[in-house]
């Protein structure tokens, strides 16, 4: 039997009659990373919050690998701590009081909880922590925390990780490489993963399968070609030769020679033939939180 | 300084102690749930803890006699059944200093548990930790500092404890006269030289609470 690596149907409801916020997901993810795709307020934390089972679902299942963790109709419910699902949060993921080895042994058996312990010091060195193993937290810059809390989910070896936002508060470049080492370790351990984010290039990015949220609803499912297209670049190559008017709202339309178009094959296959329309749009300013 | 002297030293050192024995685990117990959880007679449960820091110590003598007197309400009951009175023993003025102590260590102790950020213990949870395990592995390492400060805190106010031991342990000399007491007693009498042995005991034991509260204050706290 080939399970699927995640099936879930919730409904959560947070706050109380009139106030209350009532969230319903549906998620399906053969093996990879499922990203939960939405504004903020969308509803994608509290999903990842119950599939952890951190909040309480008012209905519904979820089966990982097959097994039932959570059958609302069934009276199934398996608490938290013995889901076993790596957490990792957008910040305060770290204990402070324990270097970085000793926060990566923390979710050991007891009789495992070394810092020496070879799965500790084989993460250690795929996350390229070995050099900071006796680290405090404090003393480490946000990209290398998050390596630890990642590689502190791995080490219990987790039947899914459930990212909320991790990498929300680095910068850029910080990001990329995140993206590069989490998508690789993941492979390497056979672990499937939910990712939660609001930045559509992160979406696209990591994504095997997409599950777009829009107030409280998952509204679709789907690769991230088709879902997220205008996450990924559209390149536009050829030389303007003259500038064909101006209109009356101020915008200019000009004319390109013999243009190339290059993008996701979802947006531009179907523009074969007929006419094709592309909208370039300014991206607002990258706003990033000092670290 | 002869036996009679350092009595009130040991037995205000033996009762302060004794009481952290109670309180301690009490107040902590007490913060977590305040800081913690949402139930219905919180507000309640919060107003009975802050009570005995409002009201005037004599006040609270007062009620212990009425609640653990020899004819108190659950006086009556130790007695009968425990063959135990507590008026006018050492462990009067034991539950003197509890009382007195315990609201002081909730109510320091419980803003260092809420500002354990929630992160940290829902990672915690998901990495295997149950309820009990969470608490003591991450919730309270992560918390120590305030609850040191708390414990230091309390204890003072256990060793100075006046009032309310007065009124329900009495000051009978050789079994319940703590230092606060003896000071008042000697005072009285005229004998300032003994009044000012025990002066200078607890003034040393309130600068050292100070200054080691103020070391383990949030300006010291790992950000």
């Amino acid at each position: 039997m080939s399970a699927l690596a995640l099936e879930a149907q919730l409904t959560i409801r947070v706050g109380q009659g009139e106030a209350s916020f009532v969230v319903h997901a549906e998620l399906s993810l053969e093996r990879g990373i499922l990203v939960l795709f939405g504004p903020s307020g969308a509803g994608k934390s509290l999903t990842l919050e119950a599939l952890a089972g951190l909040i309480p679902a008012e209905r519904g299942w979820i089966r990982v690998h097959g097994q039932v963790l959570l059958d609302r109709e069934r009276g199934i419910e398996v608490p938290v701590h013995r889901r076993r699902f790596g957490y990792v949060p957008q910040q305060h993921s770290l204990l402070p009081f324990c270097d970085v080895a000793t926060n990566v042994a923390f979710g050991l058996p007891r009789r495992e909880r070394r810092r020496n312990n070879p799965r500790v010091q084989a993460l250690l060195e795929e996350f390229g922590l070995r050099p900071l193993a006796r680290a405090r937290p404090q003393s480490l810059s946000g990209g290398e925390r998050q390596r630890v809390a990642l590689a502190r989910a791995l080490a219990v070896e987790p039947h899914l990780l459930l990212l909320d936002e991790p990498f929300a508060s680095i910068d850029h470049v910080g990001r990329a490489a995140l993206h590069r080492i989490l998508k690789t370790t993941l492979e390497r351990h056979q672990t499937p993963a939910v990712f939660v984010t609001h930045d559509p290039e992160e979406a696209a990015t990591l994504g095997d399968r997409v599950v777009c949220f829009e107030r409280g609803r998952t509204t679709a499912t789907g690769s991230p070609e088709v879902l997220l297209p205008g996450a990924q670049p559209i390149v536009v190559r050829g030389t303007p030769v003259e500038t064909c008017g101006r209109m009356p709202d101020g915008r200019v339309r000009i004319r390109i020679q013999s243009a190339v178009v290059e993008g996701p094959a979802a947006l531009l296959e179907k523009g074969e033939g007929g006419e094709l329309k592309l909208e370039l749009r300014q991206r607002a300013p990258e706003s990033e939180k000092p670290d | 300084m002869n036996a009679v002297e350092s009595f009130p030293i040991v037995l205000s050192l033996r009762v302060a102690t004794l009481a952290m024995g109670v309180v301690v685990p009490l107040g902590i117990a007490l913060a977590w749930l305040q800081a913690r959880r949402r139930y219905p007679l919180r507000r309640i449960v919060d107003a009975l803890i802050l009570l005995p820091l409002v009201l005037p110590p004599s006040v609270l003598g007062f009620f212990l006699v009425v609640l653990l007197g020899r004819r108190g309400v659950f006086g009556q009951w130790l007695d009968t059944l425990f063959d135990v009175r507590l008026v006018f023993t050492p462990a009067a003025a034991m539950v003197a200093s509890c009382v007195a102590a315990l609201p002081l260590l909730v109510k320091t102790a419980q803003p260092a548990i809420e500002a354990v950020p929630a992160e940290l213990e829902k990672v915690g949870r998901s990495l295997g930790l149950a309820p009990l395990a969470l608490f003591f592995r991450v919730t309270l390492p992560a918390a120590w500092r305030g609850v040191l400060a708390a414990i230091v805190l309390a204890f003072a106010r256990a060793i100075g404890e006046f009032g309310a031991t007065l009124m329900f342990a009495g000051n009978i000399p050789g079994r319940t006269n703590t230092m606060p007491l003896e000071i008042f007693a000697a005072y009285q009498s005229g004998d300032d030289a003994r009044a000012v042995l025990y002066v200078v005991v607890l003034t040393s034991i309130s600068v050292a609470v100070v200054l080691a509260a103020s070391r383990l204050g949030p300006t010291q706290e790992p950000r």
